[in-house]
């Protein structure tokens, strides 16, 4: 009964809010859910804390809009693109870095964002630091683009996008693929020795997470129509798809979903009623709760409702 | 067992997120205003601003925000300045109706910039916009603005392909990078020609961001028509904790004359490092918020001795007008600071949308496009020494251009255009050791 | 090129070292000691910044004068940090950690622009602050000097701490395995609060230091932060050594690379070397683990 009720919720959202701000809103917690999603895969099921996945999203976003504003390539024949890039781009950061372990790990994914990200600022052939206009076209699905303030179409498109990545991680979840995945986060040498190689499995996790991340990023370069280093190959990208997945709960397949809703919803209603006095009290308030929510819920959204339930049982 | 849990979780969940999410956003959506105007008497007319108020950028958008609030407070109020609807009381073409300022912050990111556009028209009722400082905002801020049909006025943002996209609904009030670097030449030109000094090779610095690229293409291009040799440059990342190899590398190539483009933090960084190493270039032209901000002389003091920077305002223009110099008289007493290049630019944008508005007697958005369209603002009516306001078919104020000054004990003094000089400019400038 | 443009490279290299391993090595010890990476270290070096800034608008102190205030109010928020925060999780999911300390950063570089707004802010004439050492035609700047004299007295006084005193045994033990430690009746809440209170201390001092040469303003955090935690990494995690010698290796690749490379990307060659570095030895150039 409930998840048809939600699924229906989910599907009548934009045509119940029919301006283009809450559709923008519906928009961004979509599009963050698929990446703190994708996310978790490699940083919830394997335990490896990726903090360098706005490589992905940058892929994506860059290898669309290039190839669209230089060869005239249609944006969904760039997003596979775009995704073929990220998965062998996985697997090259994968290589380099799965022997690495804890924050060793975590400092070498920043690295590797930061380093792409140099290479795109000093390179003019990628848009450099003035970044990429992407060329307008009519507005159809198979151009990927929707114009005026309707932002129903991209909003059903990235909801797609997300259930697609959901019913992913439930299939995985349930198979071997996914019990493997936490045998090497609950003890990677335990899994070993059990038979599990970790490099592989961790390889897969992080194939799949630059898959769903990838998706995203041209989806944004689609939907905003420009994209600089700045904005899609930055450090607070990186960051904001891990603090969804741990707040909502890692390892978990929901947690990210909500944690993108707490956090957009958290963050979009303090700087639209609080950011215009311009001393910064939403994001000091932002912070806070983010501190608050760490210490008295560190397994997230998800935990809380566990507990609520089993006080109710 | 663990399907069974998941199974028996999930109705749970998933109505808990879909009530959270409903909360939200019921929180954040106030009543609704559609899209477009009505005519004739109305009480209040809704402006919407844009600027970063949190991130890097913050100082500048604080300082803009401060320029469009006393903006306000003229045009609401009844005071006696040679300024478009400063006489009367609100607009009073719409039977004075009061200004109403609808203040928003895009964090410095264009896909913020863009949502908030949207939220101002659709759900503030702006019938106006006003921002964004950042050139990469603007960009997709004035698209979002575009296709609702709603006028964007741009006081600061200087990337020229700005007005290249064939907006109908853009209209920028302040000269762009060409028109700044162009100024910057020109006044290299002035200074070969008419005093006799040899300049023939150039440094380039710039952020490595829309504007900062921009300014370098510019400089680069102009530097080879007119027979000047670029002999280094170097794009940096704003807030660089250390730019020594910069400065070495400086040393070591020497051009005459360094063209810098940073923000208040580098640009300081940038001074230090050059007079630790004791480099002595003929010049520094500065262009960007770091070189106008008056933060920039009260954390460099005396060592701002000598630099030359590109502005569309500067405090001894104030002091040659009378009223120009009430209203930066006005605004150290309301906020506490100097008015800066980035208030008075964006002050001067949005009283030149409030004039339109009130010509156009009607909140209907093609009726104040039109009178956009039609603004011819006088220069003896602005705050700015411009010739006036008048857009040509691209949105671009024609009469848009810049002053170049040179800091003398602290202060801005107009060196150039020459017939324009407060003060004979001082090239080549003191050297370090000097200035001790 | 000239031998005296190399080594005053050479020379801007290991003064910028000096910066670096001075902020990094209060961070080491954290993380060595409490388990827990400070994503907000940044932010307490703004912080530092401010108080010195402060001390002299206010009281007209020079920096160098007002650093045993610096150190003492940047100590006393280590230990509440500690308190308050980090000591309820600190057995919780690494994530979490990571979450809240990142949460930290956020509100104090918002606090600091709610306090004192975004503006830069820079302390005039300073003691040292226009002086700087002439050798032939190599300039030395005094207040890299003074910073750099600063890390190497943090780092004696850490190192001696650590390695020769009955306390810093304790602490090492309290590192190595908290419940082994607590049995021998070394009271490990006393450790790590004395940890966040002297691995924050050492920002106090770097913060004091660096007002004679950085201006002021909430983002300053970032500009070291990010610098820092490559710094404890190629250094070695927990490895109070590792992460002054690291400092020092990162100052001098970032400014001898960037001058060689082009500055564009002097910070991209210093990722580099650490990626080359960790791939060879995973646990940093003198970890343990």
């Amino acid at each position: 009964m409930l998840p048809v009720a939600a699924a229906v919720i989910a599907l009548a959202y934009p045509k119940v809010f029919s301006l283009p701000y809450p559709q923008h809103v519906g928009v961004l917690i979509c599009m963050n859910a698929l990446m703190a999603v994708a996310w978790n895969i490699t940083g919830g099921y394997t335990g490896q804390v990726a903090l360098g996945n706005t490589v992905f999203f940058g892929i994506g976003a860059y290898t669309s809009s290039l190839l669209l504003r230089d060869f005239g390539v249609n944006p969904w024949i760039g997003m596979l693109a775009g995704t073929i890039l990220s998965m062998i781009a996985a697997v090259v950061l994968g290589y380099t870095t799965f022997r690495l372990r804890g924050y060793y790990f975590t400092i070498a994914c920043i690295a590797m964002a930061e380093i792409v990200s140099a290479i795109v600022v000093n390179t003019r052939r990628l848009g450099g630091a003035v970044g990429v206009t992407i060329p307008i076209r009519d507005a159809s699905l198979l151009n990927f683009q929707f114009h005026g303030t309707n932002k129903a179409p991209y909003y059903y498109t990235i909801l797609t996008f997300l259930a697609v990545a959901l019913f992913v991680v439930y299939r995985v979840e349930r198979s071997k693929l996914g019990y493997y995945f936490r045998a090497i986060r609950e003890d990677e040498d335990g899994a070993r020795a059990l038979g599990v190689n970790p490099a592989r499995y961790k390889l897969i996790a992080f194939m799949l997470s630059a898959l769903f991340t990838s998706v995203a990023g041209t989806f944004y370069a689609q939907y905003v129509m420009f994209i600089d280093p700045a904005s899609v190959l930055a450090q607070p990208v990186s960051v904001s798809m891990c603090l969804m997945a741990v707040l909502g709960g890692l390892g978990t397949l929901w947690g990210p979903v909500l944690g993108a809703m707490a956090l957009i919803g958290i963050s979009e209603a303090t700087r639209v009623t609080l950011g215009g006095t311009g001393q910064a009290v939403d994001l000091m308030i932002y912070g806070l709760l983010v501190i608050v929510f760490a210490v008295f819920q560190p397994t997230g959204l998800m935990g809380m409702l566990g507990k609520l339930k089993a006080r109710k049982e | 067992m663990r399907t069974g849990f998941i199974k028996r979780r999930l109705p749970v969940v998933l109505a808990l997120s879909l009530v959270i999410a409903s909360m939200v956003l019921g929180a954040c959506t106030p009543q609704t205003n559609e899209p477009g105007g009505q005519t004739g008497e109305v009480d209040k007319v809704k402006i919407g601003i844009l600027y970063p108020l949190s991130g890097v950028a913050a100082n500048v958008g604080l300082d803009s925000k401060y320029g469009i609030e006393l903006a306000v407070e003229i045009i609401n109020g009844s005071y006696d300045f040679n300024l478009p609807l400063a006489k009367e009381e609100g607009l009073p073409g719409l039977g004075g109706a009061k200004v109403e300022l609808v203040v928003a912050d895009h964090q410095g990111l264009p896909e913020k910039g863009q949502s908030e556009v949207e939220r101002l028209v659709t759900q503030e009722g702006v019938v106006g916009v006003v921002g964004c400082y950042l050139s990469s905002v603007t960009q997709t801020a004035s698209q979002a603005a575009e296709r609702l049909g709603i006028p964007f006025v741009n006081g600061s943002s200087s990337a020229i392909g700005l007005t290249e996209r064939g907006l109908k609904w853009f209209f920028r009030t302040g000269p762009h990078d060409a028109h700044i670097v162009g100024n910057l030449f020109d006044l290299m030109d002035d200074v070969r020609a008419e005093k006799g000094k040899e300049i023939l090779t150039i440094g380039l610095i710039h952020e490595n961001t829309l504007q900062g690229a921009d300014m370098g293409d510019m400089a680069q291009k102009l530097a080879d028509e007119r027979g000047y040799e670029v002999v280094c440059r170097f794009p940096f990342p704003p807030g660089s904790n250390d730019v020594t190899s910069e400065v070495q590398s400086l040393k070591a190539k020497d051009p005459d004359v360094i063209i810098m483009q940073a923000q208040t933090p580098d640009a300081v960084l940038f001074m230090k490092t050059m007079k630790q190493f004791d480099y002595n270039p003929d010049a520094v032209l500065g262009y960007g918020a770091g070189f106008v901000d008056p933060k920039f002389f009260e954390v460099f003091g005396k060592n701002a001795e000598g630099v030359i920077t590109k502005a569309a305002w500067a405090l001894d223009i104030a002091e040659n007008r009378e009223d120009t110099k009430k209203i930066a008289d006005m605004f150290r007493e309301k906020f506490n600071q100097e008015m800066t290049e980035n208030s008075s630019r964006n002050f001067t944008a949005f009283l030149t949308l409030a004039e339109a508005i009130n010509r156009a007697g009607s909140t209907d958005p093609e009726a104040i496009r039109q009178a956009l369209v039609e603004t011819d603002i006088p220069g003896d009516q602005l705050i700015m020494p411009w010739e006036g306001i008048k857009f040509d078919s691209s949105g671009q104020n024609i009469y848009a251009s810049g002053v170049c000054t040179q800091v003398f004990n602290g202060i801005h003094r107009t060196v150039w255009p020459f017939d324009f000089a407060s003060e004979e400019i001082i090239w080549p400038r003191q050297n370090w050791s000097e200035l001790e | 090129m000239t031998f005296e443009i190399l080594a005053q490279a050479v020379i801007n290299g290991l003064l910028m070292g000096f910066v670096f391993a001075l902020v990094a090595v209060g961070l080491s010890l954290i993380l060595g000691v409490a388990q827990i990476i400070n994503f907000a270290h940044g932010e307490f070096l703004m912080l530092g910044m401010y108080t010195a800034f402060w001390m002299w608008a206010l009281f007209g102190l020079d920096p160098l004068v007002s650093l045993p205030i610096s150190i003492g109010v940047l100590a006393l928020l280590g230990v509440c940090v500690y308190k308050l925060i980090t000591k309820r999780i600190l057995d919780a999911p690494r994530l979490t950690q990571i979450f809240a300390t990142f949460g930290l950063s956020i509100f104090l570089r918002s606090l600091a622009q709610f306090l004192w707004t975004p503006n830069s802010r820079m302390i005039q004439n300073s003691w040292v602050g226009d002086l700087r050492v002439a050798l032939g035609g190599v300039y030395i700047g005094a207040p890299q000097l003074v910073a750099a004299a600063g890390a190497i007295l943090a780092f004696g006084v850490i190192h001696w701490l650590v390695e020769k005193t009955e306390v810093g045994r304790a602490m090492m033990a309290t590192a190595e395995d908290r419940d082994a430690a607590a049995l021998m009746g070394i009271n490990t809440e006393q450790m790590y609060t004395l940890a966040w209170a002297v691995g924050s201390a050492c920002v106090g001092l770097a913060g004091g230091l660096l007002t004679t040469f950085y201006s002021v303003e909430p983002n300053i955090g970032l500009v070291f932060g990010t610098t820092a935690s490559v710094v404890i990494a190629l250094g070695g995690f927990g490895s109070i050594k590792g992460a002054f010698a690291a400092g020092i290796i990162v100052g001098l690749i970032q400014v001898v690379g960037g001058f060689l490379i082009g500055p564009a990307f002097k910070f991209a060659v210093v990722l580099t070397v650490y990626l080359v570095v960790v791939a060879v030895r995973p646990q940093g150039l003198l970890g343990k683990y």
